[in-house]
């Protein structure tokens, strides 16, 4: 039954890329016609480099890539498509503007009379496909309408339509609920039924047991053995993963929570697209307790973030810390009050890539009077503040004259943590602060995040990491539709399944069960 | 190790870009002289070296001679190293040295000193204007959002009509023949640093001052830290709680008056009179200058030097041979082309990187093997 003819071979891969990091370090990977394949390895294992070089994004540094038997050069996703291959990222390439069609069909749009676009024939299409492979879209709705599971189905629709054969999906479930999941499923398993080959990139053990049939373990950019799935114990999968077992709940005391630090009330945002972001939020925060924000992605959780630090201004509403409005206060008067914010996108915000280690690691502070020696800067206390720093966040480094960007990951986001932990703060924003940083890193950042809420500091934690947000918060909110849809006091007796019905919307608490979260009136 | 050979690529990344660039200029020379050997003699020794009857002698007014032409261009290439390195594209020194050293020499001219000061106050006069004249590109970009490379640009133009218009209608000196100010003081020139009639003056010495100071102002001191990581990410810098308008309009300001000095100070020390009735160009080499650096200020002398070289050759060649002398602005464009051209090299680039890679997880598998024993 089991066809042994192998659609995929990398052989030897290794890719360097300009900022030195080996990537990929002689990899070989390869997939049978037909099997859903899962690539698992940690963030920054090198899953999703590897996958570029076989969707044509990058060119390997060595090795050779063999699809269908024939020696290939796959010198731009062109080429791969032409190959049959596809990709799914795991940020969406939609345009958000144009309707589910018209996304569908960009760059092979069908004409009429050789000039205007067809978008009866788009719409149709995108029917046909739809219903073929059982991936239920609305043809006519704008992208920036549909929720983030059809999305996926228009990008898997936008491969197929192009004659991909190989479908690469990088962490799809990643921004999914449980019940969006459950139907991602069903449909690649028909997708398998039809003859098609599935990559399926993940780190969650319990979906790789569900649906894949062999998987390939990566760890440091190196291969770690490629396994059936029915033959290997999530154990053992975790333990070539890591190469330990993870310790997934962390260690804390019960929170005491004190008095109220950030007060937000009644928050309004309409975006540029008219879209309600932000439909009257109101929760407290208090010294000495991680208040963690759960939701899918784009359910109002950046907007509100982008309020709190002055980068965007809400329609209405008020937020004070300790009584201090910061909703009109410059990014230096809201520091000043002792707000530190962890940026979701650290690469924009959180640091400047091509300054040093030391220059970023002073960023909120070089003004102070023990930075400066009349107009001249002390570069004792200076280098003596970035050692430290680097010792005691254990960044990883040659020295403290190192340019950011030849950091890892993790390593970037200890240097963003360095600073926005070691400014004594009042108030903590953690904007995703574990996000694709490995396991040592994330590891650090929420034992940081824990000791500091136990000494008194207020935190908000805000995670699409459902795991991560139930873990490590003490009490939490769930934001759906720019409204908050529960709060759970106590964190300890929740599970994912309820928290799925709150994110996906299916179930909202009374308004009574949600007033509890602001503590004063 | 790692980083000094990425260090020797930068070096040698550079000097490809000029010989790419000279081998493009030679091209050229051969292509339109009848002598194309002895233009090239003049062109690349002949600002340093002069023959007499077969005999290579050191010429020491040529030397004297390229410092002198490296006192303006110091002065507005760390003008622009300041702006650039804010990531603002401020062009508007061109003007601000004209505008610069028109009002130095008018004070010069109609303010009375007998002291050494005067020179140095009628400088400070022009640096206060080259500022409060960028406050205008500065100000517009960060109130109204208008583009600084436009307004600058712009300026410019604005700067020299001005200039050339109280010239011909307030203070020209009517007895000359051609279009000139009333001579200065004595007080007010700028002594020769070096005898012999050169053009090599004090202000040499003051441009020198003045490299040390902005490389300080730069990486020292609070204001240049800002502006240096505004110029590399403004968003992050904004987070920070930098105050990112005031520091850009901050950066623009020096270089107005860098620019400002820059023109008192060629004014003051080169001539008797002011008579320039075009834009002098020293704002625009500033540009250059300051890509040839990298944006940094200590870089500027040597890139400095080299274009004045550069310019002093092409000139001789165009004197004493049938080059025409807009052979400097071929080679120059060549030279920017290479040096901004960041791909320029990449592969070579790319196989040290692979190379250094190597090296390191080399090391590393050794040093957990050793552990390991």
């Amino acid at each position: 039954m089991e066809q042994n003819d192998l659609v995929v071979q990398m052989k030897g891969i290794t890719k360097v890329y300009p900022n030195g990091i080996a990537a990929n370090q002689s990899v070989d990977f390869s997939v049978r016609q037909g099997e859903i394949h899962a690539l698992m390895g940690e963030n920054g294992a090198g899953k999703s480099t590897l996958m570029k070089m076989l969707f044509g994004l990058e060119q390997p540094t060595e090795g050779e890539i063999v699809v269908n038997g024939e020696k290939v050069s796959l010198s731009s996703p062109t080429v791969a498509i032409a190959h049959g291959i596809g990709m799914v990222h795991q940020h969406f390439m939609l345009v958000p503007s144009l309707t589910v069609a018209e996304n569908i069909v960009l760059g092979m749009v069908p004409k009429k009379s050789g000039m205007f676009i067809d978008f009866k024939k788009a719409i149709e299409l995108t029917k046909e496909y739809s219903e073929r492979f059982n991936l239920a879209v609305n043809p006519d709705a704008k992208v920036v309408d549909i929720p983030v599971g059809m999305k996926q189905k228009v990008e898997i629709l936008k491969a197929l339509i192009r004659g991909a054969k190989i479908l690469i999906l990088d962490e799809p479930t990643a921004v999914l609920t449980t019940q969006e999941t459950t139907e991602l499923f069903r449909e690649l398993i028909h997708l398998k039924e039809q003859g098609y080959t599935i990559i399926f990139i993940s780190h969650k053990l319990n979906e790789i047991k569900q649906i894949t049939d062999r998987l390939t373990i990566m760890r440091g950019g190196k291969c770690m053995g490629v396994y059936e799935t029915a033959s290997i114990t999530e154990q053992e999968i975790s333990r070539l993963m890591v190469g330990r077992d993870v310790i997934l709940d962390v260690q804390k005391d019960e929170a005491q929570p004190t008095d109220v630090v950030l007060k937000v009330r009644d928050l309004h945002y309409t975006n540029e697209w008219n879209k309600k972001m932000l439909d009257g939020v109101s929760f407290d925060v208090r010294k000495g307790e991680i208040l963690g924000i759960a939701g899918v992605e784009g359910n109002g959780q950046r907007e509100l973030v982008d309020m709190l630090f002055d980068l965007s201004e809400p329609d209405a509403g008020t937020a004070t810390v300790n009584g201090k409005d910061v909703i009109n206060a410059s990014q230096a008067r809201i520091r000043a009050m002792g707000v530190s914010l962890v940026p979701e996108d650290r690469m924009t915000y959180g640091i400047a890539e091509a300054a040093t280690i030391e220059e970023n690691l002073i960023s909120d502070r070089f003004e102070e009077k023990r930075f400066n020696n009349g107009p001249l800067f002390n570069m004792k206390a200076i280098h003596a503040e970035s050692d430290r720093l680097i010792a005691d966040y254990t960044v990883l480094c040659k020295s403290r004259k190192q340019k950011v960007k030849m950091l890892s990951g993790g390593n970037i986001q200890k240097v963003v943590v360095a600073r926005e932990f070691s400014s004594d703060p009042t108030l903590i924003i953690a904007d995703q602060p574990t996000r694709g940083i490995d396991v040592g890193a994330t590891e650090f950042i929420r034992k940081k995040l824990v000791d500091l809420s136990r000494a008194g500091t207020a935190v908000l934690l805000v995670s699409a990491d459902l795991n991560e947000v139930m873990e490590l918060s003490d009490s939490l909110i769930v934001l759906y539709g720019g409204k908050i849809a529960a709060y759970f006091e106590d964190t300890s007796e929740l599970d994912d399944v309820v928290m799925g019905e709150y994110m996906l919307g299916l179930k909202r608490q009374s308004d009574e069960e949600i007033g509890r979260v602001c503590h004063e009136r | 190790m790692k980083d000094r050979r990425m260090f020797v690529f930068e070096l040698v990344r550079g000097a490809a870009a000029i010989a790419v660039a000279l081998a493009v200029g030679t091209i050229f020379i051969f292509l339109s002289s009848d002598e194309p050997l002895n233009a090239l003699r003049y062109l690349l020794i002949g600002p340093l070296v002069s023959m007499k009857g077969g005999l290579a002698s050191f010429n020491t007014q040529g030397f004297y001679t390229i410092l002198a032409a490296m006192i303006p261009t110091i002065f507005t290439g760390l003008a622009v190293c300041v702006m650039f390195s804010s990531n603002q594209f401020n062009l508007a020194g061109e003007g601000i040295v004209m505008a610069g050293g028109f009002v130095a020499a008018l004070a010069g001219i109609y303010i009375h000193m007998n002291t050494g000061w005067h020179a140095v106050i009628c400088v400070l006069i022009a640096a206060a204007l080259g500022g409060a004249i960028m406050l205008i590109p500065a100000l517009l970009k960060v109130k109204l959002g208008a583009s600084e490379m436009v307004t600058s640009l712009m300026l410019n133009y604005v700067c020299m009509y001005v200039v050339l218009h109280f010239l011909n209608y307030n203070f020209a000196d009517r007895s000359k023949g051609s279009t000139q100010t009333y001579a200065f003081a004595d007080t007010a020139k700028i002594g020769a640093l070096v005898p012999g009639g050169s053009k090599l003056t004090w202000g040499f010495v003051a441009a020198l001052v003045f490299v040390v100071i902005i490389g300080l102002l730069m990486y020292r001191t609070r204001w240049g830290y800002a502006i240096r990581m505004i110029g590399i990410n403004q968003a992050f810098s904004k987070y920070s709680g930098m105050k990112v308008g005031g520091t850009i309009v901050l950066a623009q300001v020096i270089g107005g008056v860098l620019s400002g000095i820059g023109g008192g100070v060629e004014v003051l020390g080169r001539y008797s009179t002011f008579l320039w009735k075009e834009l002098p160009g020293y704002g625009w080499t500033g540009i250059t200058i300051a890509i040839l650096a990298k944006n940094n200020p200590l870089l500027v002398p040597l890139a400095a030097f080299f274009i004045a070289y550069l310019n002093k050759g092409c000139q001789l060649m165009a004197t004493y041979c049938d080059v025409p002398s807009e052979m400097i602005d071929i080679i120059q464009a060549a030279i920017f082309l290479f040096f901004a051209a960041e791909q320029f090299l990449s592969g070579y680039r790319q196989k040290i990187v692979v190379k250094n890679t190597r090296a390191d997880l080399a090391k590393a598998a050794a040093s957990v093997e050793g552990g390991a024993e």
